[in-house]
């Protein structure tokens, strides 16, 4: 009898697991998209940072805010540009470390799941047997 | 893959087992349809320069002051009369436009021209291998399985 209770405790810890597996699984993808969002972003803003040393002084420069263009200062364009390649660059490492933290979570549970299996089987076997 | 001559690749293919060559092979289509994607954006990214570029060029030629249509749509002109073409202004990406003189902008079609060209033919390159990979474990995945079949046939 208590071979059946241990039998269904295992289940339903394997079951949990693979939950957690597949919730792990979701924010690695999830990662993965924002990380290729903030490449995108980082090449467009550093194609713009270099156009924009590439002007001279005096040069006019405008932002597009909403419908309308707003001339802007271009020494505060290229602060703006800088700050905002700063700030993705901060975020591209952080995705990084957060897609390494859950892979390997997900590695561990993967392992977790397998003994757990190994013994579900062995127990199984033996209640045939019996 | 690492490895740099064929041969040597092929030999580490034929040791794989076949769901180890049929998850390689997948990785490796996936990567390649990838590319083809990636490829088919910079070429249409290059038409766009491309006609940018020809306008500009058409628009240098007119005399100020000379009459023309300006699409507002697709389908719907409104006349008008040519200002100034000796000013442009460039979108140069989030947002940002730059006032440039006329040389300066064809100057920027072209510059632009000739990054896109340098990456695509980068990405080919990177295309081509990525094929190769893919052909080759499919053709080794195949043989492994008409082997299998024969032995558990005969």
């Amino acid at each position: 009898m208590s071979s059946s209770m241990a039998l269904r405790d295992l289940q339903r810890d394997l079951e949990s697991k693979a939950n957690d597996l597949a919730k792990i699984q979701k924010d690695i993808a999830k990662d993965h998209q924002l990380r290729k969002k903030y490449t995108i972003q980082l090449g467009e803003n550093e194609l713009v940072l270099k156009e924009l040393d590439l002007l001279e002084e005096e040069a006019n420069v405008y932002k597009l805010i909403g419908p309308v263009l707003v001339k802007q200062d271009l020494a505060e364009a290229n602060a703006n540009v800088r700050k905002r390649i700063e700030y993705i660059s901060a975020e591209l490492k952080r995705v990084d470390a957060s897609i390494q933290d859950n892979e390997g979570q997900q590695n561990s549970k993967r392992e977790a799941m397998m003994k757990l299996q190994q013994r579900l089987q062995s127990i199984q076997a033996g209640k045939a047997k019996a | 893959m690492a490895s740099s001559s064929s041969s040597s690749a092929r030999g580490e293919l034929e040791k794989m087992g076949i769901d180890q060559l049929k998850a390689l092979k997948e990785q490796a289509d996936l990567e390649v349809n990838l590319l083809q994607d990636s490829l088919n954006n910079i070429r249409t990214a290059n038409a766009r320069l491309e006609s940018a570029a020809g306008a500009l060029n058409d628009l240098s030629l007119r005399p100020q002051g000379k009459k023309m249509l300006v699409p507002l749509t697709a389908s719907l002109y409104v006349p008008g009369t040519l200002d100034e073409a000796g000013k442009v202004l460039v979108d140069i990406g989030t947002g940002y436009f730059i006032e440039k003189t006329m040389e300066d902008g064809k100057d920027y079609c072209q510059r632009k021209i000739n990054l896109l060209k340098s990456n695509y033919e980068q990405l080919f390159e990177v295309l081509a291998k990525k094929k190769s990979v893919a052909d080759e474990a499919g053709m080794v995945l195949q043989s492994k399985v008409r082997q299998l079949q024969a032995a558990t046939t005969s």
